[in-house]
């Protein structure tokens, strides 16, 4: 209770000199949504500020107003109890203030320094100078990095440190970061907590823009959470719990993890992996050595941090990326000599990560969209002409049945939310999917009650006996569906395990690259038996 | 009427305008008046029926090579060589037509001249296709160069095999008159040639908006990671496509030799290509649309014809008035999108309010 009451002494005393940061009943609209409604909120100097909202929110949109890559429709922003016009980032960094978006803004063929130093100096430019001083920044924050490195040759939570360095070396008194951990490890999350902490404390503001719970709960003094596009709930870390910020964020409890799986040890392999290499498209192994087998009514968790591939894995199966080795079959028939096309007809079906991008023509309407896999072959054609009166029946039988809200099959399925969306693609795929469905992240993105639609979905279509491989980063996705989990790292499969056999913590060691040996020293033997 | 359909009508309206009024403000500058210009312009396409059928004359081929353009533009395909497979299909009626000659009867006769030139276009079109298919080639680079070996090939035809028989000029003897399209009204040139021109606008239409190719066409264009994920072939669209296109720039070959020039001439309609561009432009790629447009297109070049034969002024201000057009077409584009979000923003704005 003592250190509660100590951070709210000092929050209580911050708040009597103006705040750093303020904003004022800002309201920003886009062409058909209202990202921010009549947003106000203050930061103060010292404070780790945490803004939690599911995605779509409004999180990253009052920031990137903040750092100058939106303009407020109306409202106002103080900087020190003074009223600016932030037009652009430059802007915002004279003030400033720093922002590290969720893809990073680096020149991958560039060194570190070069990267740091860029529009900061002009002139004839003095390398060695700045290697040196970028240097002295690193360590005196703890970084272990070279300034001569190419940020290409760099992993993402080296690339990350680089972005701060940059934020840094530009003497940032507000450091706003886009979902910081998406692309961590545990161990890389926790090392940037700790820096976050730190730079705080040196009496600097850090805004942390993040949809987990538990992170706010580690690294925030004060949490304000948005809900579309308003501010729901400004609290205090110490005074708060994360069931009451869940209930903040999503408007409503959490739903409680389905029911135990019972697994089908004995049915009959469906899908079959034997020793399957893929490359990615850098021409370096993606997918080593994977093999695995879904039986027929079984889901297969795969687990890992995004990037270790999972893509490779979903693409090798759909035919879109050819093998480097190893062979693929489907209800015992090799699938090597099938193209695309022979896959999504023998009962594949794929509900990819980029829906928009892999998923769906945006600008067609429901009604196209969900004849996508099937316009060759006789089934949707009337003549020569496509049926378009049974493919629009059709349609609206899925919208009723998935209660995707839409005005009809002919509406633009750019107007749809992503929710709705991805329902579509799901209600497409079932279908097309007789035999086995790959769902490559399927409720990333999602608010809680397409999330809790798409599980259902998922199980239902495990229950009339298909097999289903299901990819996903979140782990509670993974323990709330899968009846086996794999998990990859670096492109190998770590292990595979039963659900019951694994602990949240064991699995985030998993991911993290550590074998099972090292966890659990003591049942290396029942590693090798559930592998296989 | 919706808005957004209302405000595409407006805004191409007001390109027009625009684009007539830029190029008039050229005239002051010749000394002449912009405003009598533009009445003798419209005076001069309606003075008679042979003038106004002209302008039907001239949109015909324009018609096909709009669609020539907009076919390709539907699956993200540029193909900037409708000229050359214009001319591969004006070369191919003419040999076609200058070797049958009366020996077997007239509507067989033009079937096959009009199956071949369509083949011959189609086949040199399907070349660019297949060339991006098989080796990722950029298809807007093939096209247009393949246009000048077209070129190159039909002058090397012109200066040989079918030359005409006093071997002084770069062009054919007359075709027997047999193998001239038939003429729709006596006393001027107009020819079955532009209904069938309409008739084709509409079947392309129906195989963009009906037919699973079609469907497939749009999908490659609109979004090709999704097509190919779903099984879709692109390298076979992208053949296609291309075919269908040649076919149509190889067919208005046909509608200019056997339906105009009943001969084939060196380097004719040079920019007939272009044209067919900034008309699928100006319709907006739709294939209704681009016969409205290339009947614009038609009455302006008439009119400009006849002005500049009775006034002095260059018939070259039509060329500009064009390009100004497709300049201020394109330049909407963006004004409508930005109408269309401030719109949207103040609906929103609106329902905040209540």
């Amino acid at each position: 209770m003592r250190p509660t009451l100590l951070k709210d002494l000092k929050m209580s005393s911050r708040t009597m000199v103006s705040p750093y940061l303020e904003l004022r009943n800002v309201t920003k609209l886009f062409a058909k949504v209202v990202a921010n409604k009549h947003v106000s909120l203050s930061i103060h100097g010292g404070e780790v500020l945490a803004l939690l909202g599911e995605n779509g929110a409004g999180k990253s949109t009052i920031m990137k107003i903040v750092y100058g890559l939106y303009h407020a429709d109306s409202g106002e922003i103080l900087i020190n109890g003074v009223e600016q016009k932030i037009k652009s980032p430059k802007d915002a960094m004279a003030l400033g203030i720093s922002m590290i978006q969720q893809h990073f803004s680096l020149v991958p063929a560039h060194s570190v320094t070069e990267n740091i130093i860029l529009g900061n100096v002009e002139g004839r430019i003095d390398l060695k100078h700045y290697h040196e001083r970028v240097r002295e920044l690193a360590t005196e924050y703890g970084f272990d990095i070279d300034p001569a490195a190419l940020v290409r040759d760099l992993p993402v939570g080296v690339q990350q440190k680089v972005e701060i360095l940059k934020a840094l070396f530009q003497k940032a008194r507000l450091l706003i970061m886009d979902e910081p951990t998406a692309v961590l490890t545990p161990k890389e999350a926790i090392n940037l907590m700790e820096f976050v902490r730190r730079f705080a404390a040196a009496g600097n503001s850090v805004v942390f823009i993040t949809h987990k719970l538990k992170e706010v709960m580690e690294v925030a003094d004060r949490i304000i959470v948005m809900r579309n596009g308003v501010i729901h709930g400004d609290v205090l870390s110490a005074n708060t719990n994360e069931s009451e910020l869940s209930t903040l964020m999503i408007g409503r409890e959490m739903p409680p993890f389905s029911e135990e799986m019972i697994v089908s040890s004995s049915a009959k392999p469906m899908l079959r992996l034997d020793d399957v290499s893929v490359r990615d498209t850098h021409g370096a192994y993606g997918l080593k050595n994977a093999s695995f087998v879904v039986r027929k009514g079984e889901i297969l968790g795969i687990a890992g941090v995004s990037g270790n591939g999972q893509q490779e894995l979903c693409e090798a199966i759909c035919g879109f990326r050819s093998l480097a080795s190893g062979a693929i079959s489907l209800d015992n028939r090799d699938l090597a000599p099938l193209g695309i096309r022979e896959r999504i007809d023998i009962g594949i079906g794929y509900v990819p990560a980029d829906r928009q991008r892999d998923g769906l023509v945006m600008e067609m309407s429901l009604a196209e969209n969900m004849v996508l896999k099937s316009s060759y072959g006789p089934k949707w054609k009337k003549w020569r002409f496509l049926d378009r009166t049974r493919i629009a029946e059709y349609t609206r039988s899925k919208i009723r049945a998935y209660s995707i809200k839409a005005p009809g099959p002919e509406a633009a399925v750019k107007e749809m939310s992503g929710g709705n969306q991805q329902k579509l693609i799901v209600a497409r795929e079932v279908d097309s999917g007789t035999k086995l469905i790959i769902f490559d992240q399927p409720t990333r993105g999602l608010d809680l009650g397409a999330i809790d639609y798409v599980h259902k979905s998922i199980i239902a279509e495990r229950n009339k006996g298909k097999c289903i491989l299901c990819v996903s980063t979140e782990l509670s996705e993974i323990f709330a569906l899968s009846d086996r989990i794999a998990v990859l790292y670096k492109g190998s499969i770590q292990g595979i395990f039963q659900k019951s056999e694994l602990t949240s913590e064991k699995i985030g060691l998993l991911m993290a690259g550590y074998s099972i040996d090292a966890i659990n020293p003591s049942a290396p033997e029942k590693l090798k038996e559930s592998a296989q | 009427m919706n808005a957004s359909l209302r405000d595409l009508f407006l805004s191409i309206f007001f390109a027009v305008v625009f684009g007539i009024v830029a190029s008039g403000s050229l005239l002051l500058f010749l000394g002449k008046n912009p405003v009598d210009a533009y009445i003798l312009l419209a005076s001069s396409i309606v003075r008679d029926g042979y003038t106004f059928a002209e302008i039907f004359v001239k949109a015909t081929p324009l018609i096909l090579a709009g669609l020539a353009f907009a076919l390709p533009y539907k699956a993200s395909l540029f193909n900037i060589g409708a000229q050359g497979q214009f001319y591969i299909g004006a070369l191919t009626a003419s040999a076609v037509s200058l070797a049958l000659g009366e020996s077997i009867p007239a509507l067989p006769a033009l079937v096959l001249v009009v199956v071949a030139a369509g083949l011959a276009g189609g086949l040199w079109g399907s070349f660019i296709g297949f060339v991006k298919a098989r080796f990722n080639s950029n298809e807007f680079l093939i096209s247009m160069m393949s246009t000048y070996v077209a070129l190159a090939v039909m002058n090397y035809f012109l200066r040989t095999a079918l030359m005409e028989t006093k071997h002084e000029y770069p062009q054919t003897d007359s075709f027997a008159a047999s193998l001239w399209l038939p003429t729709l009204f006596d006393g001027t040139r107009l020819h079955v040639g532009f209904i069938a021109a309409i008739l084709l606008a509409i079947v392309v239409w129906v195989i963009l908006q009906r037919t699973d190719l079609g469907y497939r066409i749009r999908v490659v264009g609109l979004n090709p990671h999704a097509a190919r994920l779903a099984g879709v072939e692109s390298g076979r669209i992208y053949i296609s496509t291309f075919f269908l296109a040649g076919t149509l720039a190889g067919l208005a070959g046909v509608t200019e030799t056997n339906g105009v020039q009943h001969m084939l001439v060196q380097g004719f309609n040079p920019t007939l290509g272009a044209e067919g561009i900034g008309i699928a432009i100006l319709a907006n790629a739709n294939p209704i649309g681009i016969i409205f447009a290339a009947i614009l297109f038609g009455a302006l070049k008439v009119g400009g014809t006849v002005m500049g034969q009775m006034s002095g002024i260059p018939a070259s201000i039509i060329e500009i008035m064009e390009g100004f057009v497709m300049v201020f077409v394109i330049l909407s584009h963006f004004v409508r999108n930005s109408v269309e979000i401030r719109r949207a923003k103040l609906a929103l704005q609106r329902s905040m309010a209540v």
